[in-house]
C-alpha cells in the first residue's frame, strides 16, 4: 500500500536518512527499529509531511505522491500518533477531534462528533468521554484519544476517496505501563485486520516481536536489515547498535552504611491547594553508598517529591533531612531545557553554574573568569562533551551533549546526594549507558543517589533498592527478590503479590 | 574568546544597520512631504552636533534617557519587566524639587546634594517596588502594574505640583525653583550641560563592571535567562529580582533628580516621557550599558536636531518619536534573524 | 424619583465609557487567547483618533473618518503582527515600541492638520446620538424616551448597537465553533495546532489585525463620537486599562462585558463627583488618577495562580528549525 523509495535528507552537514526504501502493506504492521538518531522520526516526518526529502519518492497504493504538509498527508490516508501527544490539554476530548478533522470554521457540532468518536471507540473495545477535558485523563487514556483521532482522520479521508490507511505510531509505549502496553497491543493488531497499514516506530525489541510482521532496522540513516519479526532479538539488537554495547552490569554496592544515611524522609505528606493529596506518608532512607530507584507511571506523585526534596514546596506534614543547601546535591532534572541549562549562556558559564561562588572561581564578589574556563575545559574533557570549544552557547550542542554537560556540572563537585530523574531520556544507548555508569561511579564513591525513572530496564541494570510510586504512596517491592510482573502490578496500584 | 568578539560584532552591527533602516524611513516619509533627504540630514546634524555648543545640549537632552535607559535595560536583563520608568522618573523628580525647596534647610552642597539624591532614588525605588509586592503577593503582572503605577504617579505629582509644593508667585501650575546649593554645576558654560549626565556615563561603566565581573551581576543575568534553573542551583531568585527593581527605580529615580537639579530648578506639570523614552534606549543600546550611553547619545541628538528641524523646515518634532519607535522594531527584528543566523540551536535529525 | 433618574442618567454614562473599552477589549481579549499580547494597543486606539480625526475633517464625512481610523490601526497592527509572528520579536517589547510609533505618527500628524488647517472637524463630520446613523430624529427621540432602556441603550452612539451584536457574536465564535477552537488551541499549544494543518501564523496575523480594526473604531469613538475633537495623547492610558481588564476578566467575552461596565459606572460616577462640587475638596489629579487606581486595584484582586492562554506573549515557534 505504501512505498518509500530511495528517500534522503540532510540536515547541515549531518545525513539524517539516506537513502532509504522500504515498503508497508495493508493489514501489516511494520516494525521501524533504530536508536535515537538513526533517522526513524526524520523519515516519518518526511511521509508526514512535516520534513520535504531531498531526493527519493513516496508512493501509495503504486500512485506516485508529494507530501508536503500534514495536513495533506492526513487527506491522502496516512495518520500518524506522535511520541508527544499533539492533543490540546484544556480543550475536551470531543474538541480535540474536531480542532484536528472538521474542516468547516463555523459551528462545530460537538453532538455529531462524539457519536463517531464513541462508535470508533466501541469498535476497539475502548470506553470514552467525549466530554472529559484532555488535561484530566492519565497518559494512557490520551493516547486513546490520539489513537480515535488519527483512526477518525482515516475514515474520513476514505471516504473522501484516499486510497491508502497508514497509521505511523511514534514509540507509542514510551510513556505507558506494561499494563497499558498489554492492551494496546492488541487493539494495534485489531486495526490490522481492519486493513490499516500500521508503521510501528520503537526500540523495544520485545514489543517489536510481539506485534509486528515485519521489521526495518536503521542506523544512521541507512537500512540495515529488513526481514520478519521472527529475527533473534540479540540479532536485532547488534544491528541496530552496530557494535554490541557493554550494558551496565549491576553490582551489589559495596557497602550502603547504615549508619549514615544522608536523606531521612519521615511521614512526608503533601497536599496541593485544591485539597488533592499529592504526597502520602512517605518514610523512606536513602544511605550513603547505594542507589534507590522509584518506579511508576508519570504524574504519580514523584515530581512533587522531588521539589519537596529541593526545598521548592513546603510539606503540609512530616519531615525531610538532608537535603540543605543546593550545592551539597547533584540534582539531575528531567526537563534540562527548563530546570538545568541556561541555553544562551556559554558552556563555561553552565559548567561553573554551580561553584561560583566558592574558591577559586570568585572572590569576595568578583568572578575569576580565567579559573572558570580552565575548570569548564577539564570537564568537558573528563566528562566527554563534545563542543567546539567553552565559550560557544549551550543551545548550539546537542541533546547528549547538553545531558553530558549537566552531569560534569552536578557530580563533578562530589555531592553526598544525589537525585536524577530520568537522567537517559532522549539519549541513545551509548550516551544512556554512560549515563549509568556515571551513576554508579558517584554510589562507589560514597554518595546517596535516589533515582527516578521511566525506564524499568535500566532501573534494574543499576539500583540497589526499587520503590514503586503510586497515588503519592510509595510501596517497597523487596526488589530483586520480586519480579517484573508483581514491580508492574504495583505500578498500577495493585497492592497484591510482593508488598510490604 | 571567539565567540564573545564574534557576537559583540554581530550586535553591533545589527543594531547600526536597524538605525539605517528607520532613519532611511524617516527620510523617505519626509521626501514624500517635500524635503529633500540630503537637506534633512545636514541640517539634522547641524542642529544635534554643528558646534559645541550644540553637541552639549545634545549631552545634556541624552542625560536623562541615560538614566531612564540603564534602569530599563537593568531590569529587562534580569527579566523583570519594568515599564515603569516614567512615573520613577517623575517622582525622582519631585523629590529632588522638595527637597529643594522646602524639605532641606540650606546648607552645603556637597554633603545636601548626595543626600538629596538619595532620598529622590529611595522614593523612586519605593514607588517601584510596589509593582514587585503587587506581583509577589497577588501575582499581577509587573509589566501592566507598572504601566499603571505611572499614570498614578503622574497624578501624584500633579497634585503635589498644585498642592503644597506650588510657587506661591505664579497661577501656573509649577514649584517654586530650587534652593541654589542643590542645584548641580554646570561643565559647560553657556549651555545646561550639568554634572549629573557624567554621574549617568560613571553609573553605566560601574553597571558593566558589576554585569561582566561581579557575582551579583552574573546572577542576575542568570535569573533573567532562566528564573528555574537559577533558583535550582541555588540563586535566590526573588532577592535578586528584588534588587533588580530597587536599582532600576532608583537609577529612574536619580535621573528624574538629577534633570531638575541640573536643568530646569523647578516642576512644572507637564509630562516628559523620558521613561517611555528609556525602552527604546535601552532597545537600540542592546541592554548593555556600554551601548546605552551610544544609543542616548543618538537618542538626545534626535530631539536636539528634531528641534532645531522644527525650527528650520517646520518639520514636526515628534517625528523623532517615530524613529525610535521604527528603530526599536527594526532592532528587535534584526537580532532575531541574526540570533536564527548564528544561534543556530544543534540538529537534531 | 430624583434618584431614580440620575441612577438611570449614571447608567447611561458608563455604558457610553464602556463602549470602547468592549469594543477595543474583546478584540485583545481574542487575540490574547490566540497568545498574543499586544501592549501596543494604546497606540493603536491613539491612531484610530486621529486617523478618524483627520480623514472626517478633510473629507468631512464621519463614515470615511471611521474607515480611514480602522485601515490607519490595522496598517500599525499589521508592522506588530510582521514583527512579533513572522520574524518572532518579543511582543512587550515590540508593543511599547509601536505605543512610541503612534504617539510619534499621531502628533505630527496633528501638527501638520494644524498647520495646514484642519485642526476642527466640521460640525456634520461628527457623530450625534442615534442608534443607527440614518435613522429619522423624531424615531431617534421617540426611542429614547422610552423608560429606562430609552437613555441606556438607545439614547447612545450609533456604534453602541454594533459593538452589543458584535460582542456577542465573538462569544458566539469562541464558545460554538470551530474558530472558537482553533483560536484556544492555538494560545494553548500551537505546536498540536501546525501538526494538524492549522496555519498558526495566519491566524495570529488575522487576530491581530482585527483587533488592530477594533481598537482603531474604539479610537474612532472617542474622536469622532464623544470629543469631536483631537488632543495629543487623548487615549490617555485607556489601552493599558484595557489589558488590566481583560486579565480581570479572565479572558472571559461575558466577564468582559461586566467588568467594562462596572469601569464604566466608576467612570460616569467620578464624572457626576466632579461636576457636582467635589473638585472644591479633592484634586482634580485625584479623579484622573482613579480609573488606574482602580485597574491597579483590579489586578490586585485577581487571584494568584490563574493564568491565562499557556503561550500568551510567548515567542512561536521557540527554536528555529
Amino acid at each position: 500500500m505504501l512505498s518509500l523509495s530511495a528517500i534522503s535528507k540532510r540536515f547541515g552537514s549531518v545525513s539524517a536518512v539516506v537513502d532509504v526504501s522500504l515498503t508497508c502493506a495493508a493489514g501489516q504492521v511494520h516494525g521501524l527499529l533504530g536508536e535515537n538518531g538513526a533517522g526513524k522520526s526524520t523519515l516519518m516526518n518526511i511521509l508526514f509531511g512535516l520534513v520535504t526529502p531531498d531526493a527519493g519518492s513516496i508512493a501509495l497504493a503504486g500512485k506516485s505522491v508529494r507530501v508536503f504538509s500534514p495536513h495533506q498527508a492526513q487527506r491522502l490516508g496516512i495518520a500518524m500518533v506522535h511520541q508527544h501527544f499533539a492533543l490540546v490539554p484544556i480543550l475536551s476530548v470531543v474538541d480535540n477531534i474536531i480542532l484536528a478533522l472538521d474542516d468547516k470554521l463555523g459551528f462545530a457540532d460537538r453532538a455529531k462528533w462524539s457519536q463517531r468518536l464513541r462508535q470508533r471507540a466501541a469498535s476497539l473495545h475502548w470506553d470514552i468521554n467525549p466530554q472529559a477535558v484532555v488535561g484530566t485523563l492519565a497518559i494512557g487514556q490520551q493516547q486513546r484519544v490520539e489513537i480515535l483521532k488519527a483512526l477518525l482522520g482515516l475514515d474520513q479521508a476514505s471516504n473522501m476517496g484516499a486510497v491508502a490507511k497508514i497509521l505511523i505510531l511514534d514509540e507509542p509505549t514510551a510513556v505507558l505501563t506494561e499494563q497499558e502496553v498489554d492492551e494496546l497491543l492488541p487493539a494495534i493488531r485489531r486495526l490490522a485486520s481492519d486493513g490499516v497499514a500500521v508503521l510501528y516506530i520503537s526500540h523495544k525489541l520485545d514489543e517489536v516481536a510481539r506485534v509486528c510482521d515485519v521489521v526495518t532496522v536503521l542506523r544512521r540513516g541507512r537500512v540495515v536489515h529488513h526481514g520478519t519479526a521472527n529475527t533473534p532479538p540479540a540479532q536485532l539488537a547488534a544491528l541496530m547498535i552496530g557494535a554490541a554495547i557493554e550494558k551496565p552490569q549491576r553490582t551489589a554496592s559495596p557497602a550502603p552504611d547504615s549508619a549514615m544515611s544522608p536523606v531521612i524522609i519521615k511521614n512526608l505528606c503533601l497536599c496541593a491547594t485544591n485539597g488533592r493529596v499529592e504526597l502520602d506518608d512517605i518514610n523512606l532512607n536513602i544511605r550513603a553508598g547505594e542507589i534507590v530507584a522509584i518506579a511508576g507511571v508519570e504524574g504519580n506523585g514523584q515530581s512533587a517529591l522531588v521539589e519537596v526534596l529541593l526545598g521548592q514546596r513546603v510539606p503540609t506534614s512530616g519531615s525531610v533531612h538532608g537535603v540543605g543547601s543546593p550545592t551539597q546535591l547533584g540534582y539531575i532534572p528531567d526537563d534540562r531545557h527548563r530546570d538545568a541549562l541556561v541555553l544562551s549562556l556559554s558552556l563555561r558559564d553552565n559548567l561553573v553554574l554551580k561553584q561560583y561562588r566558592s574558591l577559586p572561581f570568585s572572590w569576595h564578589g568578583w568572578l575569576s573568569l580565567r579559573q572558570w574556563t580552565v575548570a569548564a575545559k577539564r570537564l568537558i574533557s573528563a566528562y566527554d562533551v563534545r563542543a567546539l570549544n567553552v565559550f560557544v552557547p549551550v543551545v548550539t550542542l546537542s541533546g547528549g551533549n547538553q545531558q553530558k554537560a549537566v552531569i560534569a556540572r552536578e557530580l563533578s563537585s562530589q555531592p553526598s546526594i544525589i537525585i536524577a530523574v530520568n537522567p537517559t531520556r532522549g539519549l541513545d544507548i551509548a550516551a544512556a549507558t554512560s549515563v549509568l555508569k556515571r551513576l554508579i561511579a558517584a554510589r562507589d564513591a560514597g554518595a546517596a543517589v535516589l533515582l527516578i525513572h521511566h525506564d524499568l530496564d535500566e532501573i534494574m541494570s543499576i539500583t540497589d533498592r526499587l520503590l514503586v510510586m503510586h497515588e503519592g504512596q510509595l510501596t517497597d517491592t523487596n526488589w530483586p527478590a520480586s519480579n517484573r510482573a508483581q514491580i508492574s502490578q504495583l505500578m498500577l496500584g495493585h497492592v497484591a503479590g510482593a508488598a510490604t | 574568546m571567539n565567540s564573545h568578539f564574534q557576537s559583540a560584532v554581530v550586535s553591533i552591527s545589527v543594531t547600526v544597520v536597524a538605525v539605517g533602516i528607520a532613519m532611511a524611513f524617516v527620510l523617505v516619509v519626509l521626501a514624500m512631504m517635500g524635503h529633500a533627504p540630503t537637506t534633512v540630514m545636514s541640517m539634522w546634524l547641524e542642529g544635534s552636533a554643528g558646534n559645541g555648543t550644540r553637541f552639549a545640549m545634545s549631552l545634556q537632552a541624552a542625560g536623562p534617557l541615560l538614566f531612564t535607559g540603564l534602569a530599563a535595560a537593568v531590569a529587562f536583563r534580569c527579566g523583570v519587566w519594568n515599564i515603569g520608568g516614567e512615573g520613577q522618573f517623575l517622582l525622582g523628580a519631585m523629590t529632588m524639587v522638595a527637597c529643594g525647596t522646602v524639605m532641606i534647610p540650606p546648607g552645603p552642597a556637597w554633603c545636601a546634594l548626595p543626600i538629596a539624591c538619595l532620598l529622590a532614588s529611595a522614593v523612586a525605588a519605593s514607588w517601584a517596588l510596589l509593582a514587585t509586592v503587587a506581583e509577589r503577593w497577588r501575582g499581577a503582572p509587573i509589566v501592566l502594574s507598572t504601566i499603571l503605577l505611572n499614570f498614578i504617579a503622574v497624578a501624584v505629582v500633579g497634585m503635589l505640583v498644585e498642592g503644597p509644593l506650588h510657587d506661591p508667585n505664579t497661577t501656573a501650575p509649577q514649584t517654586a525653583s530650587m534652593v541654589e546649593h542643590l542645584r548641580l554645576p554646570i561643565l559647560v558654560d553657556g549651555t545646561k550641560l550639568h554634572l549629573g549626565v557624567m554621574v549617568g556615563m560613571l553609573a553605566a561603566i560601574g553597571l558593566f563592571i558589576i554585569a561582566r565581573w561581579t557575582m551579583i551581576g552574573f546572577e542576575v543575568r542568570v535569573v533573567g535567562l532562566n528564573a528555574r534553573a537559577a533558583a535550582v542551583v541555588g540563586i535566590p531568585v526573588w532577592s535578586r529580582q528584588v534588587l533588580v527593581m530597587a536599582v532600576s527605580g532608583g537609577l529612574a529615580g536619580l535621573g528624574g533628580a538629577m534633570q531638575v537639579s541640573g536643568v530646569s530648578g523647578m516642576l512644572s506639570g507637564t509630562s516628559v516621557s523620558y521613561g517611555y523614552a528609556g525602552i527604546a534606549v535601552a532597545m537600540l543600546g542592546r541592554l548593555h550599558p556600554l551601548g546605552i550611553i551610544a544609543a542616548a547619545l543618538f537618542m538626545g541628538m534626535l530631539s536636539t536636531g528634531a528641534r532645531h528641524l522644527e525650527g528650520r523646515l517646520g518639520i514636526p518634532r515628534d517625528m523623532g518619536d517615530v524613529v525610535q519607535g521604527v528603530v526599536v522594531i527594526a532592532v528587535l527584528v534584526g537580532s532575531m534573524l541574526a540570533t536564527q543566523r548564528f544561534m543556530r540551536p544543534a540538529q537534531e535529525p | 424619583m430624583i434618584n431614580e433618574s440620575l441612577f438611570i442618567i449614571v447608567v447611561a454614562q458608563a455604558v457610553t465609557a464602556a463602549v470602547p473599552l468592549v469594543l477595543a477589549g474583546v478584540g485583545e481579549l481574542t487575540a490574547q487567547r490566540a497568545g498574543i499580547l499586544n501592549v501596543g494597543i494604546e497606540g493603536l486606539l491613539l491612531t484610530g483618533c486621529i486617523g478618524g480625526f483627520v480623514a472626517a475633517t478633510i473629507s468631512g464625512n464621519g463614515m470615511i473618518g471611521v474607515g480611514v481610523a480602522m485601515l490607519a490601526a490595522m496598517a500599525l497592527a499589521s508592522l506588530f503582527a510582521w514583527a512579533t509572528v513572522m520574524m518572532r520579536a518579543d511582543q512587550m517589547v515590540t508593543g511599547m515600541a509601536i505605543n512610541l510609533l503612534a504617539v510619534g505618527g499621531s502628533g505630527t500628524a496633528w501638527m501638520l492638520a494644524q498647520a495646514h488647517g484642519y485642526a476642527h472637524m466640521p460640525v456634520e463630520a461628527g457623530f450625534t446620538r442615534g442608534i443607527v446613523p440614518w435613522i429619522s430624529p423624531e424615531t431617534q427621540q421617540w426611542l429614547s424616551s422610552w423608560p429606562i432602556i430609552g437613555p441606556i441603550i438607545f439614547d447612545q452612539y450609533g456604534l453602541t448597537i454594533v459593538v452589543g451584536l458584535f460582542t456577542l457574536a465573538v462569544w458566539w465564535l469562541l464558545r460554538r465553533t470551530r474558530a472558537g477552537i482553533i483560536i484556544q488551541a492555538i494560545g494553548e499549544n500551537p505546536d498540536s495546532c501546525a501538526m494538524v494543518g492549522i496555519h498558526v501564523r495566519q491566524w495570529r496575523c488575522g487576530l491581530i489585525m482585527v483587533a488592530g480594526a477594533c481598537a482603531g473604531l474604539a479610537g474612532a469613538y472617542l474622536s469622532l463620537m464623544r470629543t469631536h475633537g483631537f488632543s495629543p495623547l487623548m487615549s490617555g492610558g485607556m489601552g493599558f486599562i484595557i489589558l488590566a481588564l481583560v486579565i480581570f476578566a479572565r479572558w472571559q467575552v461575558g466577564g468582559l462585558i461586566a467588568v467594562c461596565l462596572g469601569f464604566g459606572l466608576v467612570d460616569a460616577t467620578q464624572s457626576l463627583l466632579q461636576g457636582s462640587g467635589m473638585n472644591q475638596v479633592v484634586p482634580y489629579q485625584l479623579f484622573q488618577a482613579l480609573p488606574f487606581i482602580v485597574a491597579f486595584s483590579a489586578l490586585l484582586i485577581f487571584r494568584r495562580g490563574q493564568h491565562g492562554p499557556a503561550t500568551l506573549g510567548q515567542v512561536w515557534p521557540s527554536t528555529i528549525k
